[in-house]
């Protein structure tokens, strides 16, 4: 008796120091994460794993011997970096990043919507954007593990090539600075678009396929119809690639390496050059508008429900 | 509690609250209004989830435009509709709750074995959450607003859909817990058992409106042994007789009743005798037991 009066006491004066709005975004992100990589999500672990032995397989066992940049032809220049985020046939693993953020990030918001216990973290201390920032977080370090992790490891392997050289070091602190960038950008860039779709359809499954299919079927469709046009010689016709999310953030990643973008039509490659304050402005509308969408769709459950 | 002044909330043509103005005193406090009245509008705005067209809020003290997020730390809060995911057991369930509220993972833990415990949860926490029947799901809906320790806890309808058993048992829990933590309560309902059962306060809203704020006990003990009139002409002179031999005692006088107290079997031969004196023709006159259902449909309609 005298033991649950106890019980019955602390459960009366609890008072409890309660963490900030900080803490509890990051702890909720974090918590995510780990989520993610739990070994209940055997499809994402698979094709990390996939990544990875790619990596080993074309960047450290055949390894580049001019690394960073490649001199193409007299016009063009390839870098490791650039090629890591290529297709395929160019010893790249776009697929399986494109992959990769389409089945991890659909779940995040789209569950929370369907069981709708997103009203239960609405009505805890944190705004609709620090929830947003939340469910981002897991799928940004996601792609971290994916895009910057084994560009570093790249790195330090053509580092331990050089011999431990300081000299490789000074002469590839761009580069470095530069892949990590890039990393990043791609990475919030998949973040995003993951989120929208999974808030915008919802479902977990339709929500992935949603994100492959427009972002990867679309890039395919949309380089065959601008291979098409370019034999016609239709004018502007580059400008149809900016339909394509992947060509479209390509474009940019080419601009942080300061290299010309180019596209290879029907085997033959092909320099476009857009204005860089037209794809910023893009960047940004295209962006914030999918952060706002996501929003809207978020305030109009609080609303009925 | 809550302080709500000239509180305004239009959906486009529809106005969900109207210039709703009231004053929620501490304790287990009843919104009871039908459906559509405003009730579930008026518990989100204070909640913070969605903002008023006009007016001020204040919520424990604090401004709600200013301070919602602050707020929310102090406060619980129970949907009316199923809102927890299957895919987790509950206590995981509470746990993340916990932590998403601002609790550290040991505090989050603990507190949640101790609240499943006190709802008599035993083995079924570590299964998953879409095993559950009805009533244990919304004992998981009530612990995630209590795992915090809130000095408010805000319940929707909590006993919407649950069996006469169930409704019963979730009741209890509520006053139980209700005491036992130290929590203030704002139940929105449209059962008028429920507000009853838990209750120190009753507010009635209807169209967006504050119809009347009340003590359940007094609201009950005064208008439960009530002699109902309908008279006929010269009725100023008839109520005027009855308030001098009522003295001290009410009398309500509404467009088509006058209700009197029942003190025993000679107030009838009171009313007969003053409706005489008067020469008021005395058309109905019946003892009712006025219990919270007339109280709340004559409010209502």
């Amino acid at each position: 008796m005298k033991n649950d009066a106890k019980i019955a006491d602390k459960f009366k004066d609890f008072k409890p120091n309660l963490s900030d709005r900080k803490n509890i975004i990051l702890g909720m992100g974090l918590r995510g994460f780990e989520k993610l990589f739990s070994l209940k999500n055997k499809s994402i672990l698979f094709l990390i794993g996939i990544v990875y032995l790619w990596t080993f397989a074309f960047y450290l066992l055949l390894g580049e011997d001019s690394y960073p940049c490649n001199t193409v032809s007299e016009e063009l220049k390839t870098c490791t970096h650039l090629n890591f985020y290529g297709d395929l046939q160019y010893g790249g693993t776009r697929i399986f990043l494109v992959l990769i953020a389409a089945v991890a990030s659909s779940g995040l918001i789209a569950n929370d919507l369907t069981d709708k216990s997103i009203h239960l973290y609405l009505s805890r201390p944190i705004s609709r954007i620090d929830y947003l920032i939340a469910r981002i977080i897991p799928i940004f370090l996601l792609m971290l593990t994916i895009t910057l992790i084994p560009n570093l490891v790249v790195f330090i392997s053509q580092f331990s090539k050089s011999g431990l050289n300081v000299d490789f070091l000074s002469s590839n602190m761009w580069t470095f600075s530069n892949l990590i960038l890039q990393a990043i950008f791609y990475s919030i860039s998949y973040s995003i678009i993951g989120i929208t779709f999974s808030a915008a359809i919802n479902r977990e499954s339709l929500a992935s396929a949603g994100f492959f299919g427009s972002v990867y079927g679309v890039s395919l469709i949309v380089e065959i119809f601008y291979g098409l046009m370019s034999e016609m010689d239709i004018e502007n016709s580059e400008y149809i690639l900016l339909l394509s999310v992947i060509h479209f953030l390509d474009i940019i990643s080419y601009k942080i390496f300061n290299v010309d973008y180019f596209v290879t039509i029907f085997g033959s490659p092909e320099i476009i050059e857009f204005p860089l304050s037209i794809i910023i402005g893009l960047y940004v509308l295209l962006f914030s508008s999918f952060i706002l969408l996501v929003n809207y769709i978020i305030s109009r459950m609080e609303v009925t429900k | 509690m809550i302080e709500a002044k000239n509180v305004i909330k239009k959906y486009g043509q529809v106005t969900a609250l109207d210039d709703f103005t009231v004053d929620i005193p501490k304790g287990k406090i009843g919104i009871l209004g039908p459906n559509g009245a405003g009730k579930s509008t008026f518990v989100k705005i204070a909640l913070g989830l969605i903002e008023s067209t006009s007016g001020e809020i204040t919520v424990l003290g604090e401004n709600l435009d200013k301070n919602s997020i602050e707020i929310r730390k102090k406060i619980g809060y129970m949907p009316e509709h199923d809102c927890i995911p299957n895919k987790m057991t509950g206590v995981e369930f509470l746990i993340e709750m916990g932590q998403v509220s601002g609790l550290d993972y040991q505090t989050a833990t603990q507190r949640t074995h101790e609240i499943l415990g006190h709802l008599r949860m035993g083995e079924e926490k570590y299964r998953l959450i879409e095993e559950y029947s009805g009533g244990m799901r919304q004992k998981i809906k009530l612990a995630q607003g209590l795992v915090h320790g809130p000095e408010l806890m805000f319940l929707d309808e909590p006993t919407s859909g649950l069996d006469p058993n169930a409704r019963q048992e979730m009741l209890e829990t509520i006053n139980g817990l209700a005491e036992i933590s130290n929590t203030n309560v704002l139940l929105s309902t449209h059962i008028l058992q429920d507000v009853e059962t838990v209750c120190d306060y009753v507010i009635i809203v209807n169209n967006g409106k504050l119809q009347i704020k009340e003590n359940v006990k007094e609201l009950v003990k005064r208008q439960t042994d009530t002699i109902q009139i309908r008279v006929g002409e010269n009725s100023d002179e008839f109520i005027s007789i009855l308030k001098q031999n009522n003295n001290k005692r009410n009398i309500e006088i509404t467009e088509r009743w006058i209700r009197i107290p029942y003190k025993n079997e000679e107030s009838f031969k009171e009313i007969i005798s003053a409706a005489a004196s008067a020469k008021c023709q005395l058309y109905e006159m019946e003892r009712i037991a006025m219990t919270m259902d007339n109280i709340y449909l004559e409010v209502v309609n």
